[in-house]
């Protein structure tokens, strides 16, 4: 044990910060929120950042492991923890700070889920681009931990671009925050950007504001085929010297394609080819482009001319809306299909997709594993997964081999992996030791998911 | 270390021609775009990271303070020196040192102009985004560390959003590595966290910027109106349509007139006001934006809407915009420019209270800005051989910064803090707001070497240094 403290003594006291109720200590209810196998000693659900503080404060103290946890849908990812004394649920933390449609901008509680507030600012004809896997459970603050976004990265730019503000409780249980409510504002450090994608290592984050967009008023879904991954990022690579400026530019491998609504493996439409009216010749065997575009019908035909006979299809309405949702949950989808699979996460130089995939691709055929990917592949964000077949299992080794070939400027994080081949698989060109010290100074007793990550 | 010692030294890192020290060299290196002024006691010209880092390290020993400075452009004494202290002047790195097309990015050297990246790249069909109005004199360096805007940062962002990596020398003078060329790193966002830092943290030796694709088109439009209150009320008008404009300026009625008779961009001399508003992209989204942003304008009461015929037209347009500043120069002896911002649907309401500022304290205070986004820039002319107008200056400026942090705004949208903000942050910030941030400076630059007394006010209370520093880190691992 790394605490002096009697659980019931310290169950005591955090229900005297945040009420009897919100102490759980049922079994059951803590064998639901195991962190790689290990179940919580006791879970808190504060209401406010002085409560988050004051947990904080007192396992800051005896030195308790705190484990931060939103929505649950990120959480197996990193180290398997020694221990977890307190898991600290922000589910009660869903206040709207601010929110008026004029400005752009909305603040709210990190406990608020990204369906919530996406549907939220909907109504008023806006757009909250963060679409991260399993929006109606992630949560905000779960969100700017992790760093996720979704296919939308692609058009709106990522968390570190519209996050405008962020408030905090440091594992000392200070409350802190950075930036503010304004779309502009360089006052202070940008404690943003420090917070978004540390996965709960540094402080918990209570609050944060938001740049919101103008919703598109109609959308079309582009698909193109090719029969290599090499050509369908030459594809990319047209789109992305042309004047087109889609919302979402997508690559979706074979393997990735069988996950996703059949439509998106089918050759044409009856609607655009009514000659070719029998779907379902399904060709398997293809690499996806999808490029997802946004504008008024004069903009949508221009599109069409730009794109050529490159692309044979396009899909819109209920179909398109069903086919982003499939790969926008795709970092859920896999594990829960394959649960012997390993899925990274890789942000890459643009020129280095085509060199990480063609590692991937024949990683996957010396040890005998498939490889599923999807990717942002227009600001070089893939999500790759490698899934054993029978008599091949998961090879970490082979691994860390293609992860110490990745070129200088790329970074990389195993997002999900079997317990059994649970290690950290990590690289980053950051400096290691500044990332440490800094860790120091805003967690000196390591509490904040002590050992779940290398920084 | 005396300072002939301290020069001798630095002589021998990087060479006798890259090192003044006689007071009149000194002068052109005591002040910035702002009203202080802090006499150095050398400046220093090195040629490479290396040299930054040796002079870190004999700065360091002989514990003199140390300011980078690029072209000495900022509006906030961010490069203004410790008196006696070293600045480190970037106008030898200058060099772009990879353009890389294919990724969309470019590694400058930090004494690099802002407009000499986007005319170096030009021919690729290629810009570098972040546009302040001193572009043609300030660098990236400098951008780096103010975090500079410029007007089509509402569309593209500020420079934080266009930096992806930077290599960084520490007050240790170990030169570090923070992010590359991929739009994002894992690990911390260091790189995100040192874009904004106002030299506090470290000195950027090199810097990955991305590159965006000139547009296909852009319709460059002048809204005319007769109040500065339609005007204003246009602004969110035009956003609530659904367009995000690439920029979105107004000039009030003086500031307008003021500037025509200085650079005779077109502005009519008898309008209340003036929106400045640019559309980017697909050649079909522009065209309909233009025709959308236009109704709104005229729904909102402007007289007239003019639309940019060519590039010339468009170029002395914005030539009205962004020589505004220099155009003052020429009806009052100095001016002093607040950066406070606003949520934007609050723009009419605190244009209102400026104007009542501005008689209360019988001052001329003109406005030009960014108001797509929210940030003002009220320029207050004063006379500074007379000191009570300074003083009535100062009370108007924290007077409308109030009103900007009261109306749930900030002190500064791109011009940084400062020493000039300083007094104004615990307006904004608590006190464990701004420990945590000290906190974080410390790891970096606990012993105040390099920029000292800037960005972050002293706390009241002496707080212990929290935490260990970086080497104390590295020490106890070992590494």
């Amino acid at each position: 044990m790394s605490t002096t403290t009697t659980p019931a003594r310290f169950v005591r006291e955090l229900r005297d910060m945040c009420g009897a109720e919100h102490v759980i200590e049922d079994p059951a209810q803590l064998h639901e929120g195991r962190i790689a196998g290990v179940a919580p000693a006791v879970a808190v659900e504060p209401a406010s950042a002085d409560e988050v503080a004051a947990v904080l404060r007192f396992a800051n103290e005896h030195g308790l492991n705190v484990v931060p946890a939103g929505g649950f849908t990120h959480q197996q990812t990193g180290n398997k923890p020694a221990q977890v004394d307190v898991l600290l649920s922000t589910r009660r933390l869903t206040e709207v700070e601010h929110y008026d449609p004029g400005d752009l901008t909305v603040g709210v509680g990190a406990g608020c889920t990204v369906a919530q507030l996406t549907s939220m600012v909907a109504k008023d004809g806006l757009l909250f681009a963060a679409d991260v896997a399993q929006p109606q459970r992630a949560t905000l603050g779960g969100a700017l931990a992790t760093g996720m976004t979704g296919p939308l990265r692609h058009g709106y730019g990522g968390l570190r671009d519209y996050c405008i503000g962020i408030r905090f409780v440091t594992a000392d249980g200070r409350k802190g925050k950075g930036g503010g409510r304004v779309v502009k504002n360089v006052a202070g450090y940008d404690m943003m950007k420090l917070l978004i994608g540390s996965w709960g290592t540094l402080a918990i984050v209570t609050s944060a504001s938001f740049k919101l967009f103008p919703a598109p008023r109609q959308t079309r879904t582009f698909i193109a085929r090719f029969p290599s991954s090499g050509e369908a990022l030459h594809f990319r690579d047209a789109v992305l010297r042309s004047p087109l400026s889609p919302i979402c530019l997508e690559l979706i491998s074979p393997e990735a394609g069988s996950l996703l609504p059949a439509i998106v493996r089918q050759e044409s439409s009856s609607r655009t080819e009514p000659s070719e009216a029998a779907p379902g010749r399904d060709t398997e065997a293809c690499w996806c482009v999808l490029l997802r575009a946004s504008g008024s019908d004069a903009v949508l035909v221009r599109f069409r001319s730009e794109l050529g006979s490159a692309v044979p299809r396009e899909i819109t309405d209920e179909d398109e809306r069903r086919l982003w949702c499939a790969i926008q949950d795709f970092p859920h989808t896999l594990p829960e299909q394959r649960p012997d699979c390993v899925l990274m996460s890789l942000w890459l130089p643009l020129t280095e997709a085509r060199t990480a995939l063609d590692g991937l691709l024949s990683l996957a055929k010396s040890t005998g594993l498939t490889l599923v990917a999807i990717g942002r592949v227009g600001v070089g964000h893939l999500l790759a997964g490698l899934c054993p077949t029978e008599d091949s299992p998961a090879d970490l080794a082979a691994l860390s081999a293609f992860r110490d070939r990745l070129p200088r400027d790329a970074s990389m994080r195993v997002l999900y992996c079997p317990e059994e081949l649970r290690a950290a698989c990590f690289r980053t060109p950051t400096d290691l030791a500044s990332m440490r010290a800094i860790k120091h100074a805003l967690d000196p007793k390591d509490i904040l998911n002590r050992g779940r990550f290398v920084f | 270390m005396g300072l002939p010692q301290l020069i001798s030294a630095l002589r021998k890192i990087v060479g006798d021609d890259a090192v003044l020290d006689r007071p009149e060299d000194l002068m052109l290196y005591e002040y910035d775009a702002g009203i202080r002024k802090s006499t150095p006691g050398v400046v220093v010209f090195p040629q490479t990271a290396q040299h930054v880092s040796q002079v870190m390290r004999v700065a360091s020993d002989a514990g003199i303070p140390v300011v980078a400075r690029g072209a000495g452009t900022g509006l906030s004494a961010g490069a203004i020196s410790h008196a006696g202290g070293i600045v480190i002047a970037f106008s030898r790195m200058n060099r772009v040192l990879e353009v890389d097309a294919g990724n969309l990015r470019a590694v400058v050297q930090p004494g690099v102009v802002n407009i000499q990246l986007s005319e170096y790249v030009s021919h690729l069909g290629l810009y570098y985004a972040p546009d302040p109005s001193s572009q043609k004199a300030c660098t990236i360096g400098g951008n780096v560390a103010e975090n500079s805007g410029g007007p089509h940062t509402l569309l593209h962002g500020v420079t934080v959003n266009h930096v992806t990596g930077v290599e960084v020398v520490l007050p240790s003078g170990e030169i570090v590595q923070f992010g590359g060329k991929a739009a994002e790193s894992y690990g911390y966002d260091l790189t995100g966290f040192f874009v904004g830092s106002e030299g506090t943290i470290g000195i950027a030796t090199a810097i990955t910027v991305k590159l965006l694709r000139k547009p296909e088109s852009v319709a460059t439009l002048l809204a005319i109106f007769e109040s500065v209150d339609d005007a204003a009320c246009t602004v969110s008008e035009i956003t609530a349509e659904g367009i995000t404009p690439a920029a979105l300026e107004m000039l009030d009625g003086w500031t307008l007139r003021t500037v025509e008779e200085f650079c005779h961009a077109g502005y009519p001399l008898d309008a209340g006001a003036v929106l400045l508003i640019e559309l980017e992209g697909l050649r079909e989204a522009v065209e309909e934006e233009a025709v959308a942003v236009k109704q709104v304008c005229l729904r909102q009461k402007a007289r007239e809407v003019r639309r940019a015929k060519d590039e010339e037209e468009r170029a002395l347009l914005w030539k009205g915009r962004k020589t505004a500043f220099a155009a003052l120069g020429r009806v009052s002896p100095a001016y002093y420019t607040q950066d406070g911002v606003v949520p934007r649907s609050k723009i009419p309401t605190v244009l209102q209270h400026i104007g009542e500022v501005a008689k209360q304290q019988d001052l001329i205070i003109g406005n030009v800005f960014h108001a797509g986004d929210g940030n003002l820039h009220p320029l207050i002319l004063f006379d500074s051989r007379h000191p009570d107008q300074l003083e009535r200056v100062m009370a108007a400026s924290r007077d409308i910064l109030q009103y900007c942090i009261d109306a749930g705004g900030s002190i500064t949208g791109e011009h940084g803090v400062g020493l000039e903000k300083l007094d104004a942050m615990p307006l904004l910030f608590t006190e464990d707001d701004i420990s945590i941030m000290t906190d974080l400076r410390n790891v970096f630059n606990g012993d105040e070497l390099l920029n000292p007394g800037k960005l972050l006010p002293t706390p009241r209370m002496c707080r212990e240094i929290a935490g260990r520093s970086r080497n104390a880190v590295l020490a106890q691992e070992g590494l």
